[in-house]
């Protein structure tokens, strides 16, 4: 018997299977790194071990006579910044009515000793470091409830490479007194450091499950791919690229360093990379929305000042959010009213809202585009995301920009929307020879789409892949930064400058 | 109380463009009336009625100036202040300056458009909560209408002004008409030009706001300046109706100049509802007042009648909008 094993455990969503038939084993004294895409299941798969997901089919089984304890350490910070790092560590604080400082701070200590942390137990949370907040959320797991299973959720997103190492061997300590820890991680690296059981995850199902010699970055990437991806419609701009818009030289800002490249009319650029990895922070930084550090731009030869977003879109330039409910719609607007927002030169006279031309460029988007809307006059918020997404974008085009950056512009829009929004933008790269900027997480979606497609990782460009050379594997490992990848980088850099 | 009207109405057709929404408000308001004038047989009279919109002048334009503020989800808790720091650098300007009346009231609204900008661009140049860089305002201006008139009442307003405050054309209060262009002229503002579309979008989203090129920080200083000059405005019509100014004007608005607004139907988190509501609101708060009065409540009582009211209306409004999501 296992310290804890999942047998055919299945969670389904409407319309999705995020777990499916999942068979795992977590023994004492291993770490078990747990790889996979976006969407493979891995969160699914934490919620139903700890407990806040009922599986619809299978159960987890344990061989102690109680269930193990399991810690869960998120991804993100999740700390009370205002409070001392023992108050984080041992809130709620049980039944007792008096609130004890000293025997807290005392209870704090051999937690921060093993976990070789530098803060003391009454430090405030807001002045020690990144790492060291890290390690507290490690600390917190392992004091609240002394866990049998640790569970990390990519710890080391914010750590340098110091931190990191000193997180490893702390890991390797909890190992070797026989806690079982669950590593769930995108970097390749590090499960190649750390690994002694590795599964891989893809569309819910376990793929690869292996403790043994097989296991390399090539096997890994390997199983992670080979999804069944209908890559037989394409949306790909077919007319030829036409002039350079944008050159951007050594550009650097916060989250992002030394980014070059070029952006053509007409074309489709991908942008990949890890969440995180900066790729939104680069183009909101061209777009005004951010300040850059170092670096310079041109815009149809001519120096590019980093601005405003009104100027840029006084240039041409148009931005689409990721977060389209928060910074994209005007959601207790009608339609004819989002629309008008954005177009108010063109539906104004001498600053008086004409009515009649804001219906008018209403109806144009919502016949042009087939947004589905039982009128112009409709609150914005009732209609589908897909619908939404289309009048922003249909909004966007009416003012004939010259580059469109869309930041994940189907993310919660369904699959049939999805290829409408994919034609969209083949179609105004083709016919209005459009700059188009696709900034994605989904490697389908980037395949499918891009002429070209630049890889951040860390906030660096990492790889520059060309048409003829996109592969789902070759995306990936340089998504994930994977030896071979870098490799790649130079040469297909040199290719695509040609 | 209003949405879950709204929601009722939009069923049946009506939407925000035909102020669909205030029709619940409006429902409201006349309920309030029926019961008013059988509870009280002498709410209907002439007199009465003289009295409630005398009452609904002030309280309108301030509420109507509060309400710009929060479309915008900001709010300015100083403008009762800041009408008072204009009624009295105007009726200074007046009485001791004699100044031609139509100078004295400009410079009045411009004291008010610039004490209004000056909050505006404190709260969005550094980012500041609107409640508490108003509240420390609202000190500010309170002093400065202390140290102005140290304390004293300041009388001797000429004819030509207090006509303005006091007086009546066609049976009716001037100051009625005045609101009533005030009104006329911000719900045109907010509904029909480029400015209300701005100041609407921001309101709904500042970052989506930005995204499509628009100024927030320019749209919400206009709209604390304009505010500041409909409450300096308020804040002049009262002395003028008083025929002297004291620091103490304009204190008991901070009140009904959020109530009105949100009994209307506008969130203080910006972007929903109209003017009208704003209208509307204070019409009802000036006809709760005025029935608290003829039903003979305890005057210490009143306060707590009114604040009550406000916070059920409140509350209320909440409870309807939670079901007609769910």
């Amino acid at each position: 018997m296992s310290l804890l094993e999942a047998r055919g455990i299945t969670k389904r969503f409407p319309g999705v299977v995020a777990l499916d038939a999942v068979d795992l084993r977590f023994e004492r004294g291993e770490v078990h790194c747990i790889v996979g895409e976006n969407g493979a299941g891995k969160s699914t798969l934490v919620k139903v071990l700890t407990g806040i997901y009922r599986p619809d089919e299978g159960d987890l089984h344990y061989d102690g006579a109680t269930p193990p304890a399991i810690g869960y350490v998120p991804q993100e910070l999740n700390l009370f910044d205002h409070m001392t790092v023992a108050e984080n560590m041992f809130l709620p604080l049980g039944n007792g009515a008096l609130f004890r400082r000293k025997a807290l701070e005392k209870a704090a200590q051999p937690f921060l000793k093993d976990l070789k942390m530098t803060c003391a137990p009454d430090d405030m949370v807001r002045d020690i470091s990144v790492a060291e907040k890290q390690l507290l959320q490690i600390a917190r797991a392992l004091a609240s409830r002394r866990s049998d299973i640790l569970i990390l959720d990519e710890p080391t997103a914010s750590l340098t490479a110091t931190e990191i190492e000193r997180l490893f061997a702390i890991v390797e300590e909890l190992q070797a007194r026989g806690t079982a820890i669950v590593f769930i991680t995108h970097r390749l690296d590090e499960v190649m450091r750390l690994h002694s059981v590795v599964s891989v995850l893809r569309n819910g199902c376990v793929v690869g499950n292996s403790d043994g010699e097989e296991v390399s970055e090539a096997w890994i990437v390997s199983k992670m791919t080979g999804k069944e991806m209908d890559l037989s419609t394409l949306y790909r701009p077919r007319t030829p690229r036409g002039d350079r818009v944008f050159r951007v030289e050594g550009l650097s800002g916060d989250g992002f360093e030394e980014v070059s490249f070029d952006l053509h009319a007409g074309e489709i650029l991908g942008f990949a990379g890890l969440v995180g990895a900066g790729r939104s922070e680069v183009l909101q930084t061209l777009f005004g929305m951010r300040k850059p550090t170092t670096g310079q731009a041109w815009f149809d030869g001519e120096p590019w000042v980093f601005n405003k977003p009104a100027r840029a879109i006084s240039k041409g330039v148009m931005y689409l959010s990721e977060e389209r409910k928060a910074h994209g719609i005007f959601p207790h607007m009608s339609v004819r009213q989002n629309v008008g927002a954005g177009l108010l030169r063109d539906v104004a006279r001498l600053g008086v809202v004409s009515d009649a031309r804001e219906a008018q460029a209403a109806a144009k988007i919502i016949g042009d585009y087939r947004v589905k809307t039982a009128s112009a006059d409709t609150k914005i918020m009732n209609l589908s995301g897909g619908n939404q997404q289309k009048v922003l974008i249909g909004r966007g085009l009416m003012a004939n920009p010259r580059v469109m950056i869309f930041d994940e512009p189907t993310r919660g829009i369904d699959v049939n929307a999805k290829d409408e929004i994919y034609r969209l933008m083949q179609r105004v790269a083709e016919d209005q020879g459009i700059a188009v900027v696709l900034i994605s997480s989904e490697i389908e979606e980037l395949l499918k789409c891009s002429n070209r497609v630049l890889s951040l990782y860390d906030g660096r460009i990492n790889a520059e892949i060309a048409a003829e050379n996109l592969s789902e594997e070759r995306l990936l490992s340089s998504i994930i930064n994977t030896g071979g990848a870098f490799d790649a980088t130079t040469a297909n850099r040199e290719e695509a400058h040609v | 109380m209003s949405d879950g009207l709204v929601n009722m109405t939009q069923r049946r057709g009506f939407n925000l463009k035909d102020g669909g929404q205030i029709v619940g408000v409006l429902i409201a308001f006349v309920v309030i009336c029926v019961v008013a004038s059988l509870v009280a047989p002498q709410f209907l009279t002439s007199y009465n009625m003289t009295i409630i919109s005398r009452d609904l002048a002030f309280i309108g334009i301030v509420a109507i100036a509060q309400g710009m503020l929060l479309l915008l989800g900001d709010i300015d808790v100083s403008i009762g202040a800041i009408a008072g720091l204009c009624g009295i650098v105007c009726t200074k300007l007046l009485v001791d300056a004699q100044l031609d009346p139509a100078l004295a009231i400009s410079a009045g609204l411009a004291v008010g458009a610039i004490a209004g900008a000056i909050n505006g661009t404190i709260i969005t140049m550094f980012n500041l909560n609107s409640l508490v860089v108003t509240i420390g305002m609202l000190s500010v201006y309170s002093g400065l209408n202390l140290w102005i008139t140290k304390g004293r009442t300041i009388v001797g307003l000429p004819k030509e002004v207090t006509v303005l405050g006091g007086g009546t054309l066609m049976g009716v209060p001037v100051p009625v008409y005045i609101m009533a262009g005030v009104f006329l002229v911000i719900l045109f503002l907010t509904t029909k030009t480029v400015y209300g579309r701005r100041l609407y979008a921001v309101g709904n989203s500042r970052e989506a706001a930005k995204i499509i090129g628009i100024h927030e920080q320019r749209v919400r200083i206009t709209a604390y300046a304009v505010a500041g000059a409909l409450a300096g405005l308020a804040g002049m019509l009262l002395c003028f109706r008083l025929v002297s100014a004291q620091a103490s004007m304009g204190q008991s608005w901070l009140l009904p100049s959020i109530a009105a607004p949100v009994i209307g139907g506008i969130a203080t988190t910006g972007g929903i509802g109209t003017i009208w509501g704003a209208l509307l609101g204070a019409a009802i708060i000036a006809v709760i007042g005025n029935v608290i009065v003829l039903g003979g409540v305890d005057v210490y009582l009143q306060q707590v009648v009114t604040g009550a009211i406000v916070v059920i209306a409140v509350a209320l409004d909440a409870i309807t909008r939670k079901m007609g999501r769910g």
